[in-house]
């Protein structure tokens, strides 16, 4: 109970006191993370989500007998000769040097005993046996006068593997790759460090690429960011004139402050060309949107049949208006947030305006050619 | 083709655009109507007792629905609406009474059912709650029992031209006038409160269901001040195109109709109709009345007519050996959600 409240308290608590003798001791073996990043019962996994040790609840050493739902801490490690042992029967049998493995009578070393990677031992063998052939038998296509050859060796590569896999003539198959090793010594060592070399360059491309993929997004950002503040400040600026300039010409205070923002404008983009890489990379970009782009048939674009009074206004950019002046004034943005624009109201106030100014009211003289009678009998049904 | 003017394209223009003489016909048509139906109900609960009564005139409902345009003003103040939801619920208002008569359904509830859907329909929302608590003896259910009679009577047709905006639109554009001092917007505010005062009063007349929003903005405008009017309108039309007579004959009966609803309703006429109105009402609408409970038991007899008829249907089919009839029988149906055959 005390030692829960510790615990509930944020304080470090050890059950057998602070200096753990068995814990340096067990260090020698790698170490297995918790299992709170495994799905199932079973498994180890890293951080990509890869299993990297198997490991299930039916686990039991054939040494010991003991098994997982006695001994939860259960770790069976995989010998050199393909045979599953507990990490307590390793202990016990291998501390004291080399000696015989308990089912096969193979020497082993304590040192030789690697964790289960595939739930078959089958695979894992084989395909540690594979990685051993293609360590030895590099050669390439490159390095054989033709076709035919290259296939032949390949082929007695296969056959040397499977032999090992399925323990044929074990003694000449390790004479033949001995002999193999001796003849070509100095080939495979050249294609060894050809192979390094390789994978150092795709991992440098591979870096680079990434830098240049970081630098561009640092660019567009910087730039967006610059765009939006001069924007700010030129609204800013045409409000502030306009308070300033009390009692002269609004429309041109707007229309100046207008013209020398655009210089202003101007003015910097005629230097951004001159940035070299960055231009380039920007171009780069483009071409590639351009590319992505999918050709597509001819767009045509929605047509309505409506008239919108369009030709008897002419709507103004700024006007003098007391009841929207709060929403003019608010430099956070807090009333424009949902995409509200003055101008748009304004714009459907005027329409409103001129909208119907020269219909004849129902009933008059002007519109008896027949509409208003119409008119007059649907509303009398209605 | 001709393309459509926005205006003539909305539902205003189709479906709620009278001439005087139009508005008076449907008015009588639509009392007639009341009347007679009121008359049967009468004589059939006690055969006589009908000529003792002395219904409405259209007339006389039209006054009391007047009274009730003014109270929405009142109420708006109270919750400090926008003047869209003000205008709004006067227009549904008068719509209303375009189809239905006050003998049937008294303004009174319609007026409050009216401005709730009209909150609604301009998203100003307020909550059921806030609505009615502060409504003295007003309860959820008087507002709530009509708001689909209003809105099927309203054709569902929600939006509404509103004269406000276009003399905001009138104001705004004047300031575009090519020989327009700079800031005559601001120094001639008291104009456009003038002209939006009028406006106003313009709702309580029948001005929105006759002429254009336009039309009355500018009327308005041109009562306040005739000068700015004209020369807005001048530079609109061009000088003695008939578009601007007709438009001047047309503002002119605006201001007519405006002057004359600037008086407000007298009180005490409205009170003689309204007593009068609680003797001639519809006594199938009151609950209790014997008519309220004859009609009930007639609505109760249909429902139980239609019940027997499918009961008799449904034996008919399990007769027949299949519970859901036989043209399913032969066919590869192996389930079906929709149990509700009614």
């Amino acid at each position: 109970m005390a030692n829960r409240m510790n615990w509930l308290q944020g304080k470090t608590v050890r059950k057998n006191g602070p200096a753990n003798a068995s814990h340096s001791r067990s260090s020698s073996t790698p170490q297995v993370h918790s299992t709170s990043s495994t799905i199932f019962g079973g498994g180890v996994k890293d951080p990509s989500g890869r299993i990297t040790e198997y490991s299930s609840e039916d686990d039991q050493c054939p040494v010991c007998k003991s098994d997982k739902y006695l001994e939860k801490k259960l770790r069976l490690l995989v010998s050199s000769c393909y045979h599953k042992m507990c990490e307590s029967c390793i202990d016990r049998l291998f501390t004291l040097g080399p000696a015989p493995c308990p089912i096969c009578n193979k020497v082993l070393r304590k040192l030789a005993f690697t964790p289960q990677t595939f739930e078959d031992l089958g695979v894992e063998k084989e395909i540690a046996i594979r990685r051993r052939i293609a360590k030895e038998f590099n050669k390439r296509l490159e390095d054989f006068p033709n076709l035919r050859e290259f296939n032949d060796y390949l082929e007695d590569v296969e056959d040397i593997t499977f032999n090992l896999i399925n323990d044929v003539d074990p003694v000449g198959t390790e004479a033949r790759i001995a002999a193999y090793r001796e003849a070509n010594a100095a080939l495979t060592l050249l294609n060894t460090q050809r192979e390094e070399a390789y994978i150092l360059s795709l991992r440098q491309a591979e870096e680079l690429e990434r830098k240049e993929r970081e630098s561009r997004a640092e660019e567009l950002r910087r730039e967006e960011e610059e765009e939006r503040e001069e924007k700010e400040l030129g609204k800013r600026e045409i409000i502030e004139r306009l308070e300033r300039a009390e009692g002269a010409d609004a429309v041109g205070v707007v229309r100046r402050t207008k013209r020398e923002r655009a210089e202003r404008e101007a003015t910097r983009k005629g230097v951004a060309p001159g940035k070299g890489p960055q231009a380039l990379l920007r171009a780069r970009l483009a071409a590639g949107a351009a590319a992505a782009a999918v050709k597509d048939t001819p767009h045509i674009p929605f047509q309505d049949d409506y008239y919108a009074y369009d030709d008897m206004f002419v709507l103004q950019s700024v006007y003098v208006d007391p009841p929207s002046e709060a929403v003019r004034k608010d430099r956070e943005g807090i009333m424009r947030a949902g995409g509200y624009q003055v101008q748009e109201a304004w714009e459907r106030a005027v329409r409103s305006a001129v909208a119907g100014l020269d219909l004849w009211p129902l009933g008059t003289d002007q519109d008896a050619d027949g509409v208003d009678q119409g008119g007059d009998v649907i509303m009398a049904v209605a | 083709m001709p393309k459509t003017p926005l205006y003539e394209a909305s539902t205003q223009f189709k479906n709620w655009r009278y001439s005087p003489g139009s508005l008076a016909e449907v008015r009588a048509s639509l009392n007639a109507a009341a009347v007679a139906v009121i008359r049967n109900t009468f004589e059939a609960d006690e055969p006589g007792s009908s000529s003792a009564v002395s219904f409405l005139t259209p007339d006389e409902e039209l006054l009391l629905v007047r009274l009730y345009v003014s109270k929405i003003t009142q109420l708006c103040g109270f919750f400090r609406f926008p003047e869209e939801v003000e205008a709004t619920a006067v227009s549904y208002l008068k719509r209303f009474y375009l189809k239905n008569t006050v003998m049937d359904w008294h303004p009174k509830n319609v007026m409050l059912t009216a401005l709730f859907l009209a909150t609604k329909t301009t998203n100003n929302p307020i909550s059921l709650e806030a609505y009615t608590n502060n409504i003295p003896k007003t309860n959820a259910s008087d507002v709530l029992d009509l708001e689909f009679l209003v809105a099927q009577s309203l054709g569902f047709e929600f939006a509404v031209w509103h004269a406000h905006r276009a003399l905001w639109g009138i104001w705004l554009d004047l300031q575009n006038a090519p020989d327009a001092p700079p800031n005559r917007a601001a120094a001639q505010s008291e104009i456009y409160d003038a002209a939006l005062r009028h406006v106003r009063i313009s709702r309580l007349s029948d001005a929105e269901l006759i002429y254009t929003p336009s039309q009355i903005a500018l009327a308005s405008l041109s009562i306040a001040s005739s000068e700015l009017a004209n020369e807005w309108a001048e530079s609109k039309f061009l000088t003695g195109s008939p578009s601007l007579s007709t438009l001047h004959s047309t503002l002119a009966a605006i201001r007519t109709l405006i002057e004359s609803s600037s008086r407000p309703v007298d009180v005490e006429s409205v009170r003689g109709v309204d007593l009068r109105l609680k003797l001639c009402k519809n006594p199938e609408k009151v609950v209790g009345s014997k008519a309220y409970l004859a009609k009930k038991a007639e609505d109760e007899r249909k429902a139980e007519e239609k019940r027997n008829k499918k009961a008799v249907d449904v034996q008919k089919a399990m007769a027949e050996g299949d519970p859901f009839g036989e043209e399913l029988a032969g066919r590869l149906v192996d389930y079906d959600d929709d149990d509700d055959d009614d």
